[in-house]
């Protein structure tokens, strides 16, 4: 009899996948959140009323993250 | 309750001598939303300010100055002065010229230190060197040389005369050299090649080290000080502050007043002001000004087109909210204030806000701390602004608290026991309230449970929430066809909002046909009669938007996966600092799990503000306002309110 092997345990494939989803969405949201929220706060200095669509704009690529949170609790 | 209070444009023109009159009664009214004239070709000028207008906006200059001058800081609770009294003027001079000679007093110390500072900059390289500082200079055969260098000069200075005088600081590598005149040139050959760096040597007696001495003692005395001048400025500032205070603030409300001309356009004899009032109040006006000036005003109402041959402009938007809801006005106008012709969407928010924020949240102990936490701030604080976003908070905790009762949670812990897949036993925090089974997701085979554990129930929660996203955006599709409707008749709503209902059909349709209950065509038809009715209604946008309409369904899976990753953190806090705690352990660590218990949930208690909120209110903003909201509205600012 064979000794099982570590990379056969499709759970903690599973688990690496998962972690792959969320760390990678969640840097790739990180990168474009630099520089949406810098250009934003820039714009809200010269007009406060721009909060809300600049808030808006900010969260925008929340989505990506989410959606990998997402993908990762379907695998896990 | 959905439209901004209506507005009415009304014209009030009366004779010059009686605008003094009319200006003071319209602000205390505080009504009128004042248009303000911009000379166009109407024979109209821009009036002059009132008399005193300029000595009062000295003062007020002055008032400003001074609160500046002293930090002081405006305070919404500040009262303002009911007349200004008589010695007002006099007492403001006085204090004026106090604080102007105790500030120009603690600047010129200031500039005293830095000075001495300065020199003791310089002399600080020279410190090691016991030369006294009047013996470097004044002499007519011999050359100096002050300054820093890396190396050990003294072979090569040999070489060329031995009769020099060399100092040297290994510390600082501060040299101070003496040669005769006739070697200078070459001696400050080889210093520029070592790199030397030349010093000032500054223009006072003594040794080095004994003038920082008597430099570092005078500092300390300059201190000491403006300290006390600092302290005399304090006193001022408790002495002075509510007179300061009070009188800018009543200033600021004559100034107002006697500059309104500036606003209102006038002629040699007459005077026309624009504005817009709440047609409610249109008659109070009416009644008071007609009161205030014995009949010889005329005020009329006006089509919304302006006075004047400028650009028409859109009336000012005033929120038409009750009570219970205007709180969550501020939420709207963080977005953008609603256009006049627009859908207010303040009584919506009021249920759809606190409603994703629940269901996002849902554990007891986290509402019950925001609960108490925003009721504190609400009763502490007297910024409006706050006190309103409290209030928010805390409807958004009453919801949450609901959801509460179906998850059961208190700080991530479960209140009732139940078994996990593996048959696993987890005990509750409740002895004996055991979780019951319900019935079979219809969604995937997991198990409904009461109380529900949403880390269990992942798939049906995930459905859930795009079920919840898809009545949220219908609804902001219902609004928008409700206002198309209304401002452009219903056969543009119905191709331009209600399309999208069409559109929905016919995936559902098409669903049917990909599981073989009705032929595939018929979806498809309906799909292309749908695009169809897109593009007649919003042109070529409107398709283009077809897959932003899917994204924007997904995009509420984060109400139900925010809440789980909220659940993890919870439940990872618990689990460490009970791992932490095992009963044979009792000591150290049981004062480092207790800790990590109180920061974990503190952090996490931050970010149930942050999360949940900025999810729920995200959703609101980019998913349903998208459907139907433009925002960009005028404020209404009524002249005499003042902030």
């Amino acid at each position: 009899m064979t000794e099982p092997s570590i990379w056969t345990n499709p759970e903690g494939w599973k688990a690496i996948g998962a972690a792959l989803a969320v760390g990678i969405t969640a840097i790739a949201t990180a990168l474009v959140q630099r520089e949406i929220g810098s250009a934003a706060i820039g714009a809200i200095i010269e007009n406060e009323a721009l909060f809300g669509k600049a808030l808006i704009l900010t969260v925008i690529p929340e989505a990506i993250v989410i959606f990998g949170l997402v993908v990762a609790l379907i695998i896990a | 309750m959905l439209s901004p209070k209506p507005m009415t444009h009304a014209l009030i023109v009366g004779h010059r001598n009686i605008m003094k009159d009319t200006v003071d009664k319209l602000h205390e009214l505080s009504l009128l939303h004042i248009d303000d004239y911009n000379e166009e070709e109407t024979g109209f000028n821009i009036g002059k300010p009132f008399e005193k207008a300029s000595e009062v906006s000295r003062k007020l200059v002055k008032l400003r100055s001074l609160t500046s001058l002293l930090e002081l800081e405006k305070k919404y609770t500040t009262p303002t002065l009911d007349e200004i009294p008589e010695e007002f003027d006099q007492k403001l001079e006085e204090l004026d010229d106090l604080v102007s000679q105790k500030t120009e007093a603690r600047k010129d110390v200031e500039a005293q230190v830095r000075e001495l500072e300065t020199l003791k900059n310089d002399l600080l390289p020279l410190a090691g060197i016991p030369v006294d500082l009047e013996l470097y200079r004044g002499y007519d055969n011999l050359k100096v040389f002050v300054g820093s260098i890396g190396v050990n000069i003294k072979p090569e200075i040999e070489d060329i005369t031995s009769s020099f005088e060399l100092f040297t600081d290994s510390h600082s590598s501060t040299i101070a050299l003496f040669v005769p005149i006739g070697h200078e040139e070459a001696v400050s050959n080889i210093l520029s090649n070592r790199s030397f760096k030349e010093l000032k040597v500054p223009d006072v007696h003594g040794l080095p080290s004994e003038n920082i001495t008597k430099i570092d003692q005078d500092i300390e005395k300059l201190e000491l000080k403006i300290e006390s001048i600092e302290e005399e400025i304090i006193d001022l500032k408790e002495q002075y502050s509510e007179f300061i205070l009070a009188g800018e603030k009543k200033l600021s409300v004559e100034n107002e007043k006697l500059e309104a001309p500036l606003r209102i356009a006038t002629s040699d004899h007459t005077f026309v002001i624009d504005g817009w009032v709440p047609t409610q109040d249109f008659e109070i006006l009416e009644k008071s000004l007609n009161e205030a000036t014995d009949n010889r005003i005329n005020i009329s109402k006006l089509e919304e087109k302006d006075f004047g041959s400028a650009e028409p402009r859109d009336p000012p938007t005033e929120y038409n909210n009750k009570k219970f809801a205007q709180p969550f006005q501020e939420l709207v106008d963080l977005f953008s204030r609603p256009k006049y012709h627009e859908l207010d969407p303040t009584i919506v928010l009021f249920f759809t806000f606190p409603l994703f924020y629940g269901l996002i949240l849902g554990d007891m102990g986290y509402s019950l701390l925001l609960l108490g936490i925003a009721y504190a701030v609400y009763k502490l604080v007297s910024i409006p602004t706050v006190r309103s976003l409290m209030i928010v908070l805390i409807v958004c905790q009453i919801f949450s608290l609901m959801f509460g009762l179906i998850y059961m949670e208190i700080f991530g812990f479960p209140l009732a026991g139940y078994y996990t897949a593996d048959g696993a036993f987890q005990a509750g925090l409740i002895p004996g309230f055991m979780t019951i089974d319900l019935f079979v997701s219809p969604i995937s085979n997991e198990m409904i449970q009461y109380p529900l554990h949403r880390q269990y129930v992942i798939d049906t929660i995930l459905v859930l929430s795009v079920v919840i996203g898809l009545l949220h955006i219908n609804l902001g599709y219902l609004l928008g066809f409700l206002k198309v409707h209304r401002n452009h008749g219903f056969v543009e709503a119905v191709f331009e909002k209600g399309s999208w209902f069409v559109l929905q059909i016919s995936f559902l349709l098409l669903a049917l046909g990909y599981l073989g209950y009705i032929p595939i065509w018929a979806g498809l038809a309906v799909l292309v009669l749908s695009i169809g009715m897109l593009f007649r209604g919003e042109g070529v946008q409107g398709p283009i938007e077809i897959p932003s309409f899917i994204s924007n369904t997904v995009s509420y899976t984060r109400v139900a996966a925010v809440g789980l990753s909220h659940i993890y953190i919870a439940s990872t806090i618990n689990m460490i600092s009970l791992e932490m705690v095992m009963p044979e352990s009792f000591g150290l660590m049981t004062i480092f799990a207790i800790l990590v218990l109180i920061l974990g949930h503190a952090l996490n208690t931050v970010l149930s503000i942050i999360a949940p909120g900025l999810h729920a209110i995200r959703l609101q903003y980019v998913e349903f306002f998208t459907k139907f909201y433009e925002g960009g509205g005028r404020i209404y600012n009524p002249f005499g309110n003042l902030k």
